[in-house]
């Protein structure tokens, strides 16, 4: 198999194979730790002439891979656009290890930061003393709720509703302190916006009182 | 500048990898490690977002002397000289506690520096107040004192048993497996628990029994098997010993006389022994493969007057089903420590040498010979024993590492009295906690954070720890402190200085594995190139052990040893005391809390000692959800929040042992002691319950926090 006209091994998806040559492709709801949503369409590419997503296409059998052609680039930029509508402006604070993808996507597709006004969904869950969850930043991408359920088999958190109304949430009217959730963080590390990130308290630097002795 | 360093977990036994993040110099977010092989890119709260505690401001940064009560900082020669000066005098009178929280390294040296300087093998460490019963039993029936399986078992089995384990709280990452094998391959589920865990709502049968009635529930499944058939003989008569005595014992009574003694239903019981012995095979079991069963057991166990022979009575279980030695099954005492595995490899235990060597013959010898001078050949004192016979005046000095026992410590206020009459006393540690506010030398160490070792895991898998921040202020790595203090003392001892001139923990590393066998074929080098690697691993070309017990024990065949039923307790509840004091560990906090509490997120989380009470015992005592309650023993009190709850058996109540607010659960407990193991019955212990009486007008209480009580 070819990619970008670089040989490379067949194995797993698409998308390992861009990865392993060191290709950069965005890929926002696929984490490395999870098996592939498929949701986000962001890793679109040209397969043998075929636009598909990279991150759940297996790479057995495709001989010709573009990361980079004209028609693949300008599909995932009219994807990124769409994602952009999703979201409010970048937070001014700080994310998780995995919560720049969504920037560095937008960056490497030549898009703006997009600055669209507040949308109706904009839940800002503080009730955890570990993370926040500013639904304003959410993208719907799913990696949240994959690695409450499909990696610690949790299952606090899903996505409620359809279409527009469509949310993450962990129960109707619930916030995560009073949820189910045991504060895992595995839906911070794998945000790749800010929506989830961790909350100043759990942070280093941020000193607070002596503990005492007794 | 911005660093990423692959280490390991400091909580739990779990061993989970963790990816720590500094930026200039501070952590700033502590990552999952998808590729290490225990936890596979899980980790729970504790590992994420509770390591801040090593840049707290309490941490200790320089050595500390007391002089005229008060203390005062000092440089590291004049403490450690002022410690080589002391120590001799106290040859014979002196006991040393290690802790399973430091590395190997660290337990390697410390263990080396008892047993060499100070001529005793007088070591031990927190094992003796969470699995000495296990090990105990362990070693006695089958050889080996070490978790037969590794977590993928869990995965692979057809059936878990959870006996006395809280996994949802005290090993989350263990709990995600579990739940993994129930949710995806419909792996059958037994929990046997006095309190209603988390992972009993996915159970098929729950036992709730009697506090200190374990005996009597595992013979009465032993007979349930024996009643149906149920025994694997071929494995009873190739692999054990002692058989028809011990079915004598258990045919003594029925299974519904068994079921009546510890308060469940016998048919339950019935169930819970068939789904163990012939599971139903898991969703995915290779065709012809036998569904196999994991038995994983706690501190409900071990922390009783009997604990050995609870333990014992779950490995008969174990050898009459011939559920060890295959994939997806085998017996798990689940560690609740980092290290608790390895300090014990390591060899601070007091009666045997690094591997669980004996002292007798050609073994001490190779010792010996190793370290160029005679180690003493009598088993030391145990840890628990220390502390009791400080008053008897056979204990007069002590050097304690990284514990803190004026909070593990059974009935606490008893235990700071024989602390207190120790003539000299060095705490080596990252805090000035309770214990080390008694020391005449406080010396301060550095964190997990800060050195490089090794760790050894529930499933021996034995995983690097590297540095991800400098040393906070002038901490030392423990091995570093006391192979520097061995030099010092070396000469006087007659011993080579040099026996001590390590120049890295690798250095360590290299020794121990020369002198343990089952660490025989690792070296720093292979755990950096191939990740963690579980022991016996006995050449370098070994790929480590996944299951112990394929086709022998260690000792040769497995040993039935009849148990019976004794006294569920040595302190039962009467009127004056008519509630039963069941002890434990929640989420959100660890151990006795002295690393949590410095944790400001943790702390947030869960701010009071939560009294876990039935509705019904509530009730009768007029406390509702909320207030502040107070419970006594006949040894001490505490303050807690009343969480009113059917988790718990009417007539019990469920306190945590970590330290919050001044208020701890070991100001309560008894200590009664299991005579093998000589563990104290943190489990059960006679308590009442009162609400507290309103404070005086104008006192503001803290508002309340949500806390989940889990």
């Amino acid at each position: 198999m070819r990619v970008d006209g670089q040989e490379v091994e067949p194995a797993g998806t698409i998308l390992d194979a861009v990865l392993a040559l060191g290709i950069s492709l965005p890929h926002l709801c696929k984490d490395d730790n999870l098996p592939a949503i498929g949701a986000c369409r962001t890793c679109l590419v040209e397969a043998d002439g075929r636009v598909v997503a990279a991150c759940h296409t297996p790479a057995a059998g495709v001989e010709e891979v573009l990361t980079a052609s004209e028609r693949a680039v300008r599909l995932r930029r009219a994807v990124l656009r769409l994602t952009a509508r999703m979201h409010g402006p970048r937070p001014d604070v700080e994310g998780g290890p995995r919560s720049a993808e969504l920037w560095a996507a937008y960056g490497e597709h030549g898009l703006e930061q997009p600055a669209y006004p507040r949308r109706a969904r904009d839940t800002f869950d503080t009730s955890s003393p570990f993370f926040h969850f500013d639904e304003q930043a959410c993208i719907l991408c799913g990696r949240c709720v994959a690695a409450c359920q499909g990696l610690q088999h949790i299952g606090a958190i899903g996505i409620a509703g359809t279409g527009t109304h469509a949310r993450v949430t962990p129960g109707a009217g619930v916030a995560f302190a009073a949820s189910i959730c045991t504060a895992c963080g595995s839906c911070v590390a794998a945000c790749p916006t800010h929506a989830l990130r961790p909350a100043p308290s759990s942070r280093d630097g941020v000193r607070f009182e002596r503990a005492t002795e007794g | 500048m911005e660093t990423k360093t692959w280490t390991t977990c400091p909580f739990c036994g779990v061993g989970c990898g963790i990816v720590v993040h500094t930026r200039d110099g501070r952590i700033a977010w502590v990552d999952d490690d998808p590729a290490n092989l225990s936890s596979r890119g899980m980790l729970c709260v504790k590992g994420r977002f509770g390591t801040t505690f090593v840049q707290h401001p309490d941490r200790l940064t320089t050595p500390l002397i007391r002089r005229g009560g008060e203390f005062v900082p000092a440089t590291w020669d004049e403490a450690l000289d002022l410690i080589a000066e002391r120590l001799p005098a106290f040859r014979g009178r002196f006991g040393s506690f290690a802790s399973a929280k430091a590395t190997n390294e660290d337990a390697f040296v410390q263990q080396k520096f008892v047993r060499l300087i100070m001529g005793t093998n007088n070591i031990d460490h927190c094992t003796r107040l969470c699995h000495s019963p296990s090990v105990e039993a362990m070693l006695d029936q089958l050889g080996s004192g070490a978790t037969s399986n590794s977590y993928s078992d869990y995965e692979e089995a057809s059936c878990l048993v959870l006996v006395g384990c809280d996994p949802g709280s005290n090993h989350p990452v263990i709990a995600s497996r579990m739940r993994k094998a129930v949710d995806e391959f419909g792996t059958r589920l037994v929990v046997v628990n006095p309190k209603r865990i988390d992972m009993a709502e996915r159970a098929d049968i729950f036992l709730q029994p009697l506090p200190g009635t374990d005996v009597a529930l595992f013979n009465g499944m032993a007979r349930a098997i024996l009643d149906e058939g149920l025994e694997d003989r071929a494995f009873i008569a190739g692999r054990t010993e002692g058989f028809e005595a011990w079915r004598a014992a258990v045919l003594e009574r029925t299974v519904e006389e068994y079921a009546a003694v510890c308060g469940v239903g016998a048919a339950e019981l019935r169930e819970a022994a068939r789904l163990y012995a012939a599971p139903p095979p898991r969703r995915g079991l290779p065709p012809g493969e036998r569904p196999g069963s994991c038995l994983a057991w706690g501190m409900g166990i071990t922390q009783h007057a009997h604990g050995t022979d609870n333990a014992r009575a779950l490995i008969n279980l174990a050898l009459l089903t011939g559920q060890l030695g295959r994939p997806g099954c085998g017996i798990s005492p689940l560690r609740g420590q980092n290290n608790v595995q390895g300090c014990g490899d390591a060899g601070c235990i007091p009666d045997s040498l690094p591997g669980y060597q004996p002292y007798a013959g050609d073994v001490a010898a190779i010792f010996e010979e190793a370290w160029g001078a005679g180690i003493p050949r009598e088993p030391g004192i145990k840890a628990t024993d220390m502390v009791e016979r400080i008053a008897a005046g056979d204990i007069r000095a002590m050097y304690i590492v990284g514990e803190n026992p004026l909070l593990s410590e059974p009935n606490l206020a008893h235990a700071e009295a024989l602390f207190r009459q120790l003539d000299f006393l060095v705490v080596q540690d990252l805090f000035l906690h309770e214990t080390a506010q008694l020391a005449d030398v406080v010396l301060p160490a550095c964190s997990f954070a800060e050195k490089d070792g090794t760790f050894t895991n529930s499933e021996r898998r034995v995983q690097r720890v590297r540095p991800a921040i400098p040393p906070v202020g002038a901490s030392r790595p423990d091995w570093a402190i006391i192979a520097d203090l061995a030099r010092r003392m070396a000469p006087g001892a007659g011993i080579d200085p040099r026996q001590f001139a390590y120049g890295s923990a690798a250095e360590v590393f290299a020794e121990m594995a020369r002198l343990t066998p089952q660490l025989r074929g690792i070296s720093y080098e292979r755990l950096d190139r191939e990740g963690g690697i579980q022991w016996p691993c006995p050449n370098p070309d070994h790929p480590g052990t996944r299951f112990l017990y394929a086709d022998r024990f260690p000792r040769g065949l497995g040993k039935f040893v009849p148990v019976r039923q004794a006294e569920p307790a040595a302190e039962l509840p009467d009127s004056a005391y008519p509630l039963v004091l069941n002890t434990g560990r929640v989420l959100y906090h660890w151990h006795g809390g002295t690393i949590t509490r410095r944790v400001q997120a943790l702390v947030e989380q869960m701010p009071e000692v939560p009294v876990a009470i039935h509705p019904d015992d509530a009730a009768k005592l007029g406390i509702d959800e909320g207030v502040e309650v107070v419970v006594r023993s006949r040894r001490g009190r505490l303050t807690g929040k009343a969480v009113i709850t059917d988790a718990v058996r009417e007539g019990s109540v469920f306190v945590p042992f970590v330290k919050l607010q001044g208020s701890a659960a070991n100001f309560l407990t008894n200590n009664a002691y299991d005579e093998p193991s000589r563990i104290p019955e943190y489990k059960v212990c006679a308590v009442r319950v009162e609400k507290k009486r309103p404070r005086p007008v104008g006192a503001i209480g803290a508002p309340p926090t949500a806390s989940r009580g889990r």
